[in-house]
């Protein structure tokens, strides 16, 4: 039989005739078009049971509620906690993007130890035994040579048990150096002290506010705790109160609230003394309270009456003497009026004459401990850490004597607590090692701290420096050793006083997750190395472990802390004003001393009269950027306006009058240079401006963490000098001299 | 075509040879093997379609534990949702978990080799069983038992055909390339169903809906489901015209 | 069976003057819906965010500036009369994206999707979004993604549902119980639920019952390019009556008209 060529093709035919008939063209089709739909490279979630899981947020002070909600036992969101009385089912941009750092290529997966040089990101994984060893070998010998005043840490707080751990640690080994990273807080601790008398913080009743007169305070860019922020000023449109934001730039707190008052900035406390002049001059102000609780008001009254009359103050602020003397009426004529201050984000402690007018203000209209008004919330009534004092040796004793490093709490600055700015300052310039070994714990000084350039130094000069992220941040990435902490989901911590709450609160930070890589929690490493060291310093701590230590601190309200994640004290009151004040005459000092007098009252100016610098420039705080100890996760970054951040370059606010000036347009290309520094930045022209303004934004630059945050934009910090406030040795800079170059 | 051919085939032939009487038998000749190539090409290509294909195309997978259905149906008292249970937030728990299991079996009970296997490997270690699930429908598709099973008061037979009853697992047959379990296109290759379990693919949740819908209507006729009738995928309420139902009823 | 139920609308109004811009909003939609992110997401063509936060601003100048946050997601247009025929359903070549007359939501199947993007094309407000790469989750994040959304893959269009997987589930929820109707808290989206601000109201806007019924008529609520005929479900509040123009293209000469 030959096989011609028809023959060939009617078997071709046949053939094809029976696969049409079969199901192969039928079925591989749909299969093909359902593995197209079903790329095996796209995940697919695991399914399972649906729980929720409390805790509390600690991202940044503001203490949130948050609900965790797992599949089986793997987390897949993080929510805000129903009827938390901070945040309310509310959450932040970051609390919401917590798994991505949990989760993240940013994290520090086990103990590290330095290998070349610092800074190269050069590391060895070391156990956590060599690790914990070396720690203890470098104490040993600090102790034994009589430095043991030459150990610091920089804490992120100085509140709760873990960096009380860490305080009692320096304190049974001999060194008084425990810092707190900078905020508001310093400035408002120290105002209740001078004119209350009291050891406590400062607590806001915003919700049932009638009148907010903000100076500069970014409630919206994250003041105090966000969250609770943002629904009271949510609550404040629906209920009518009155929103006054004095800002020198159109902030989003500018722009929703009732009126925004541009104010030339870092004048904020002659507005203040302004607006006290009129209250003061047109008998507005409460009688009641200053007749029975204020003293030295007669004196303070005085000088406010000689030297801030509206029309001075308009020639310093320029802000129109009419609107001064409406926005007095209108404050002292409110219900419960409440002025706040602390600029944007609250970072920076400011000038302790601004938060005294500011709160001043507060006493003038009766403001102080009443309902919509300024709470001292005493510390004594939340604290629930009462742990035996210190047996100290000989070493410990010895050290406990000497002066801190910072210069708080001497003769200089005798109220104030912390300065870590002074620190960084002294060990520069000290021709001695000051510190030859730093503990750094939740937080990122060698980022956040202004002045980047001192902080590095100052880091150079320190020989041996311990690093307790759980994240790569720059601080770690200059460190010597890490000892990560587990993540803030993976670990047990009370988290005591959200910032500018009103009742005595703690939250509880539960572990969600096994630990994801080899981390230890940092007060089990307290506990251990102090183990190790033995003697009195392992005596000053008999816990077994750190969740002992915990539940023994916080005993009955283990429980309720356990189950719903906060506690927060319902006996708590309206404090009033009856037996409200501690000073020597038991009333509300408007100038508590000779160092705090009137004529102290000065208005900071910034770094450099030099002409060649025209402009000045501003940091700005945004609720997109985060800018405290841990930066923005890629959902953040995402949120992040592409004109703030495009590609890798940062633009800066500019006031189109000034881009004119300057001959730049939207986008143009400038070197931003200021006595500190320069940066290569954008410009984005922005009408809600002063002229002659520059504003950057804080949370860029990062060299830390991973690429989706890393090289993107500059540090702010790198141009930004600090600004010492005469009378509390406070950073005070509210921004720099500056100019702009085209490129 | 044909004509075509013909025409094509009598040039050729000019050409070669010149015409020659008995063409007619030469044309007879060949159509022999002609027709037989063709019976050929299409009894091969039937039996690699219908034959080798589906052995090719599905691989053979053997579950972890062979499970007697019937044995434990016969303990429990409330049938299949005593162990395939709903949540108290609505949704169903699928096959069971470990935990289910080591009520019971914390230790061995009886005398089968794959009951050592569950109590040895699986519980005391702590490990879940790595079923294969044969129902297992792509991510795209959510699929909600209540509805079916609480709402419109279904069996699970209806879908799930009478698994209750078997004594022993069947081998998992995985489709190689769409990844998915054979019982989702049917037992059949053709994917002609004999039963209403044979397949649960998206035609068979738009037939059965179609039908429920319209069941009102006099005539119900299951013909062969077209590809349209998806998107007649109507919600069993919506009555008078019929609106579609949008996608996201089924698909996530 | 045979019980009918009246068909639901469900909607958002959005208080302008009381949405800060935060973001909050954006990043609780992402982490709800498996949205994905890459390294540069400066690129805000290229960059998906199923809500997204506009920054509107008056265009005076200082100080009489002003600025506004609009968050917007999918409008879910009705169309005329609610017929379903919104601006990317009428495209759709593949009945990709199909309206809900049930709830009045509008689908997106990513699988059915190939990709023309005639829909991005037809819808005014940019709310859709093309996936021109594969979503790539580093090592280890993709153990935060929730199995209630589908995670997409490259080549296809994806938007805002509603959280609609919410319903679904809420749904199977009432079902269990016997029910076939929702509560208002039951079914509530990851923005409305995140906002800080409390600006976002999510809800049935036929039901008197819901929130939403009665605030979609306060007399400053909008609604986007309203002339359009898309007959969007998203409501915007404002007071400042330069917002409310901003709402749509008016020609200089026009005044700010209410439609609804």
């Amino acid at each position: 039989m030959k096989i011609d060529r028809r023959s060939f093709l009617s078997f071709i035919i046949g053939g094809a005739a029976g696969t049409t008939l079969s199901p192969l063209p039928w079925k591989l089709m749909d299969d093909m078009s359902i593995w197209t739909q079903m790329w095996p490279w796209t995940p697919v979630p695991e399914n399972g049971e649906v729980s929720y899981a409390n805790s509390t947020c600690t991202l940044c002070p503001g203490g949130c509620g948050i609900s965790v909600r797992l599949i089986d036992d793997r987390p897949v969101k993080i929510e805000g906690t129903e009827g938390h009385p901070v945040n309310d089912g509310g959450l932040c941009v970051m609390g919401l993007s917590g798994l991505q750092l949990l989760y993240g290529q940013s994290r520090v997966k086990g103990p590290m130890k330095r290998v070349g040089k610092r800074g190269e990101k050069n590391w060895e994984q070391i156990s956590w035994d060599e690790a914990i060893s070396m720690v203890a070998e470098k104490l040993d010998e600090l102790r034994s040579d009589g430095e043991s005043h030459t150990l610091s840490c920089i804490s992120g707080s100085d509140q709760g048990t873990v960096p009380e751990l860490f305080k009692r640690f320096l304190d049974a080994y001999g060194s008084v150096n425990f810092t707190r990273m900078p905020s508001i807080d310093d400035s408002y601790e120290l105002v209740l002290k001078l004119m209350h008398g009291v050891e406590a913080s400062a607590g806001f009743d915003v919700e049932n506010t009638d009148f907010l007169l903000s100076f500069s305070s970014g409630i919206l860019e994250g003041w105090g705790s966000p969250v609770r922020m943002f629904s009271a000023n949510g609550s404040w449109k629906k209920s009518g109160g009155k929103v006054v934001q004095i800002d020198s730039r159109l902030s989003n707190t500018a722009a929703k609230a009732d009126h925004w008052i541009p104010i030339n900035p870092g004048n904020e406390v002659v507005l203040a003394l302004g607006l006290a002049h009129v209250i003061i001059k047109d008998s507005l102000y409460n009688k009641e309270f200053i007749t029975n609780y204020s003293y030295n008001f007669e004196n303070w009254k005085r000088v406010v009456l000689n030297e801030y009359s509206p029309e001075s103050v308009e020639k310093v602020t320029g802000i129109n003497k009419t609107i001064i003397r409406a926005l007095a009426k209108d404050f002292a004529g409110a219900k419960k009026p409440l002025a706040i201050c602390g600029k944007g984000q609250g970072k920076n402690p400011g000038s302790t004459s601004e938060f005294m007018a500011v709160h001043a203000l507060n006493a003038l209209v009766g403001s102080i401990n009443t309902d919509g008004g300024v709470w001292a919330v005493d510390n004594d009534k939340q604290n629930y850490i009462q742990w035996p004092d210190v047996k100290k040796d000989s070493v410990a004793e010895s050290g406990a004597q000497r002066d801190r490093i910072d210069g708080a709490g001497t003769e200089n600055y005798p109220y104030t607590r912390y300065l870590p700015n002074r620190f960084i300052e002294n060990i520069n310039s000290s021709n001695e090692s000051l510190v030859k070994l730093l503990f750094v714990h939740g937080a990122n000084p060698y980022y956040t701290l202004p002045d980047t350039h001192n902080v590095r130094k100052a880091f150079e000069k320190i020989p041996f420096i311990v690093s307790f992220s759980s994240y790569m941040d720059e601080t770690a990435l200059n460190a010597d050793l890490i000892l990560p902490n587990h993540a803030y989901l993976e670990r047990y911590e009370d988290v005591p006083r959200t910032r500018s709450f009103n009742r005595p609160i703690i939250g509880l930070s539960k572990p969600i997750i096994e630990p994801q890589y080899n981390t230890r929690h940092s007060g089990d490493v307290i506990i251990t190395k102090e183990k190790k060291m033995g003697g009195s310093i392992a005596a000053a701590l008999s816990w077994e472990n750190y969740e002992q230590c915990l539940q023994e601190t916080l005993g009955d309200k283990w429980e309720t802390l356990n189950e719903n994640g906060f506690w927060v004290d319902e006996t708590f009151k309206v404090p009033g004003w009856k037996n409200a004040f501690k000073t020597p005459t038991l009333k509300c000092d408007f100038s508590y001393n000779e160092l705090f007098s009137l004529p102290h009252f000065c208005i900071l100016g910034i770094k450099g009269d030099d002409p060649s610098y025209p402009l000045a420039l501003i940091p700005y705080d945004s609720m997109r950027l985060a800018n405290g100890f841990i930066g923005d996760p890629p959902f953040v970054i995402k949120t992040v306006e592409d004109t703030v951040l495009k590609g890798k370059d940062m633009f800066v606010d500019i006031n189109p009058d000034t881009a004119k000036k300057y001959g730049l347009v939207e986008g143009s290309k400038v070197i931003l240079k200021t006595p500190n520094g320069e940066l290569k930045v954008r410009v984005h022209l922005f009408e809600g401006i002063f002229q002659n303004l520059v504003a950057a934004p804080r949370g860029l630059g990062h060299t830390g963490y991973d690429k989706y945050i890393s090289g993107k934009g500059a540090n702010v910090n790198e141009l930004i000098g600090t600004f010492e406030d005469p009378a509390s040795g406070h950073d005070a800079a509210w921004g720099i001299a500056a100019q702009l170059i085209k490129v | 075509m044909s004509q075509s051919e013909d025409k094509v085939s009598e040039n050729s032939a000019e050409k070669k040879q010149p015409r020659q009487p008995g063409e007619n038998e030469q044309g007879n000749g060949s159509s022999g093997p002609i027709l037989l190539l063709f019976i050929v090409g299409l009894v091969i290509s039937l039996i690699i379609g219908w034959v080798i294909f589906p052995k090719l195309l599905y691989s053979q997978k053997k579950q972890p534990i062979d499970f007697n259905h019937e044995l434990h149906n016969q303990e429990v008292d409330e049938g299949c949702i005593s162990c395939h249970f709903f949540r108290e937030d609505g949704s169903f728990a699928g096959v069971p978990k470990n935990e289910q299991c080591a009520g019971c079996h914390e230790e061995v009970l009886g005398e089968s080799t794959d009951e050592a296997i569950l109590v040895e490997e699986y519980i005391a270690k702590d490990k879940e069983i790595p079923w294969l699930i044969y129902s297992k429908q792509p991510d795209c598709v959510f699929f909600s038992h209540a509805a079916h099973v609480k709402m419109a008061e279904m069996g699970c037979k209806t879908c799930h055909g009478p698994i209750g009853k078997s004594t022993s697992l069947k081998m998992y047959e995985e489709n190689r390339i769409s990844g998915y379990s054979r019982d989702i296109w049917g037992k059949n290759i053709s994917g002609i169903k004999k039963n209403e379990w044979d397949r649960m693919k998206m035609n068979d949740c738009a037939a059965c809906h179609k039908e429920a819908a319209s069941a009102k209507a006099s005539a119900s006729k299951r013909s062969p489901q077209l590809f349209f009738d998806l998107l007649a995928m109507v919600f069993p309420d919506a009555g008078k015209p019929q609106k579609t139902e949008a996608c996201f009823v089924c698909h996530k | 069976m045979g019980k009918h139920e009246k068909p639901k609308k469900y909607g958002m109004v959005i208080n302008l003057d009381m949405c800060t811009g935060c973001g909050a909003c954006m990043v609780a939609c992402m982490a709800e819906n498996n949205v994905p992110f890459k390294e540069d997401e400066s690129d805000k063509l290229l960059s998906i965010t199923w809500l997204r936060v506009y920054k509107l601003s008056n265009g005076k100048k200082f100080p009489d500036a002003d600025i506004c946050y609009l968050p917007r997601p999918c409008q879910h247009c009705g169309g005329k009369g609610d017929h379903g025929h919104s601006p990317c359903v009428s495209v759709c070549p593949a009945t990709a994206t199909d309206y809900s007359h049930e709830t009045g939501i509008v689908s997106q199947i990513y699988t059915r999707c190939f990709g023309c993007r005639y829909c991005m094309a037809a819808c005014p407000y940019h709310a859709r979004y093309f996936n021109w790469w594969d979503p790539v989750w580093p090592k280890g994040m993709e153990k935060y993604l929730s199995p209630n959304v589908s995670p997409r893959m490259r080549g296809v269009v994806e938007k805002c549902s509603f959280c609609f997987h919410r319903y679904q589930l809420a749904m199977n929820k009432a079902y269990l119980e016997g029910r076939r109707e929702l509560e208002e808290d039951e079914y509530q989206t990851a923005c409305t639920q995140a906002c800080p601000a409390n600006a976002i109201t999510f809800g049935d806007l036929s039901n008197p019952k819901h929130k939403v019924y009665e605030l979609k008529k306060d007399p400053n609520a909008f609604r986007l390019l309203e002339r359009l005929g898309t007959n969007p479900k998203v409501y915007y509040v404002s007071s400042r009556e330069w917002v409310r123009r901003a709402g749509d293209n008016y020609l200089q000469h026009e005044e700010t008209v209410k439609l609804n």
